[in-house]
């Protein structure tokens, strides 16, 4: 008898925890967003808030790159109402028909977004995707031992740091600084320009440590760097632990990259999908966010609500002419090849 | 004659080998460097950092939730298919069973997890903890029979038949007799179908769905945005408990005499 109750018990168990898992996956029945987006993109005391006002629930899943992302919602994934892809991967989406569009009367504060910022986005008017998070490419060096810098993507033709710089292992972001060098759009379709990049690319090459795009932070940090090519966010960060690191972005222009709030076909939950970018747009949550994140948000009444030093930062906030000159990576389309067959070429260089 | 050193000279170098990553992980989970580019002191501050963050603390438990149930019921199915496979093993039937159970060990983890995502989405099926679930003891299913076959190959029946002869029922059987002669291969197939599970990325990363991060996902989201000291501090708190558990079970095991 004894035998049968412990079986009957264990089996009961395995019920319970099978019935937990059902009700895990389903069981909730208050209005729930679902957010599907970088990690830590949205500084949690702000989602908190956003949920006690609209009676709510905000689940926040993560993916780690555009691509994985595209190939997942593509393959008929559905349930996201928010994702924040970049902006390359938000045209591509848009081509696919794969975003909805944009209902401006929903988000009254998007009259906040920076106007100049809104010139070189790809999405001018806001159609189907609202700018949330930039970061610019540029140049960090050591103070001390690096002299007389001039910001141009020039640098890396610079004798005396042979051995010790880096450029990202990224063909649109390298080929990109070398386009803008001469003067070209970085997202140039035209081969005799590339073909030009190439040269001047292979040439910053011999003086380069490597192409690298992780270990450059660590690597400036420690000093085993002297100049690298890297993200403003990421610079930011590594300057809180080494204040002898400087950013300076070249005047020729540079690489803006965005990730933007998009509301993928499948939503279920537009309506508080737009109030949640709409409150994303708020200045105040904006300037929240640029602090907690270390990226800005383009929201010009956010500006003057951060802290003296995040303010006059130049990784944070660009020159006007040299903004100007700067433009968002857009996706290539059918170029695409042309570049990945230059880069093949650099890469395979001796 | 003297004994050469050589064979300790390698073991020690293999060990090295095997833990001295882990080390630097452990170390560096104190590191105030966000970076590990240098040593910076000594500092619990991503300790306190994980403790604060609830969506490392959801996916953790999303993990062990699916670790769990894939564990028990791939258990189940498994050492049945094994019993079938070993029993019956000279059937058509069975040979072409055992191809199908064969083939999920080798077919790459990127093709299972797209085509488990296309096969749930054009049943209609809302994505979520429950797939997670599905495929993973879809993939599991395979290691624990493998594992129970292994087990089974120097299995003498006759010892089941002598019980079912001094008169003991299938039930009495099966619990006195086959589950502790197959304990040690249930518990190899469990432990493996259980770390397959609760680090298998690429396959939960197409068949999650909304609110079911499981904790890999997180940590390579957090690689490139996040702040990866966390992950160390958080390795480091999983290899405590996967310690101090296989400790505790060799106590345990030592304390039961064989056959008993």
């Amino acid at each position: 008898m004894k035998n049968n109750w412990r079986n009957s018990c264990f089996s009961a168990l395995t019920m319970v925890l099978l019935l937990s898992l059902f009700f895990v996956s389903c069981g909730q029945k208050t209005r729930e967003l679902n957010v599907y987006t970088w990690a830590d993109y949205f500084k949690p005391e702000l989602i908190e808030r956003f949920e006690r006002e609209n009676n709510c629930r905000i689940v926040i899943d993560t993916f780690d790159s555009n691509e994985a992302m595209y190939a997942k919602l593509k393959a008929g994934a559905k349930g996201y109402d928010l994702v924040t892809p970049s902006s390359y991967m938000v045209s591509l989406m848009d081509q696919q028909g794969m975003v909805r569009k944009i209902r401006p009367e929903l988000i009254p504060n998007r009259k906040n977004i920076d106007p100049e910022f809104l010139k070189i986005t790809i999405d001018k008017s806001m159609d189907h995707s609202v700018p949330y998070m930039i970061t610019v490419t540029g140049i960090a060096y050591l103070k001390s031992r690096v002299a007389d810098v001039r910001p141009t993507w020039a640098l890396f033709d610079r004798q005396d740091l042979k051995g010790r710089m880096t450029m990202f292992n990224d063909m649109r972001e390298t080929l990109g600084a070398a386009l803008k060098s001469l003067g070209y759009s970085l997202n140039s379709h035209n081969p005799e320009e590339l073909d030009k990049a190439k040269e001047v690319v292979l040439r910053w090459r011999k003086n380069l440590a490597k192409f690298e795009n992780e270990q450059y932070k660590s690597g400036l940090a420690s000093g085993e760097f002297l100049l690298v090519h890297g993200y403003s966010g990421d610079i930011l960060q590594v300057q809180k632990e080494n204040p002898d690191i400087a950013f300076t972005i070249p005047e020729e222009g540079t690489a803006i990259s965005c990730d933007d709030l998009v509301i993928p076909l499948g939503a279920a939950q537009e309506e508080l999908a737009h109030k949640f970018i709409n409150f994303l747009l708020d200045a105040k949550v904006a300037a929240e966010n640029t602090e907690f994140v270390g990226y800005l948000c383009p929201n010009r009444l956010s500006y003057e609500l951060l802290p003296r030093e995040m303010r006059e930062n130049p990784a944070l906030f660009m020159e006007p002419s040299v903004r100007s000159k700067s433009e968002v990576l857009d996706d290539l389309g059918r170029a695409n090849e042309l570049y990945i067959r230059v880069w093949d070429q650099i890469k395979a260089a001796e | 004659m003297k004994r050469s050193r050589f064979p300790l000279i390698v073991t020690l170098l293999v060990l090295l080998f095997f833990y001295l990553p882990i080390m630097v992980l452990v170390i560096n989970s104190f590191n105030a460097s966000r970076f590990g580019s240098g040593w910076e002191g000594f500092s619990l501050i991503w300790y306190r950092r994980l403790f604060d963050s609830p969506e490392i603390w959801r996916a953790v438990q999303n993990s062990l939730v699916i670790a769990f149930g894939a564990t028990l019921l791939s258990l189940l199915l498994g050492t049945t298919a094994a019993f079938a496979l070993h029993k019956y093993a000279r059937s058509r039937l069975q040979r072409s069973h055992y191809l199908l159970i064969y083939t999920p060990l080798v077919v790459p983890e990127i093709l299972t997890g797209i085509s488990l995502l296309m096969f749930f989405v054009a049943l209609g099926w809302e994505l979520g903890l429950w797939t997670i679930f599905l495929s993973h003891v879809t993939f599991c299913i395979s290691y624990v029979a493998m594992v129970v076959l292994a087990r089974l190959q120097d299995f003498d029946y006759s010892i089941v038949e002598a019980s079912q002869d001094l008169g003991a029922d299938w039930l009495t059987t099966a619990r006195k007799v086959l589950l502790p002669m197959l304990a040690p291969g249930l518990t190899a197939g469990g432990l493996l179908a259980f770390t397959l599970s609760i680090d298998d990325f690429v396959i939960s990363f197409f068949v999650a769905g909304p609110g079911s991060t499981t904790l890999p996902i997180r940590i390579y989201s957090m690689i490139k945005h996040g702040s990866p000291p966390m992950i160390n501090a958080l390795s480091t708190l999983l290899l405590v408990i996967t310690f101090s558990a296989v400790v505790v079970s060799q106590r345990v095991g030592e304390g039961t005499p064989p056959g008993s």
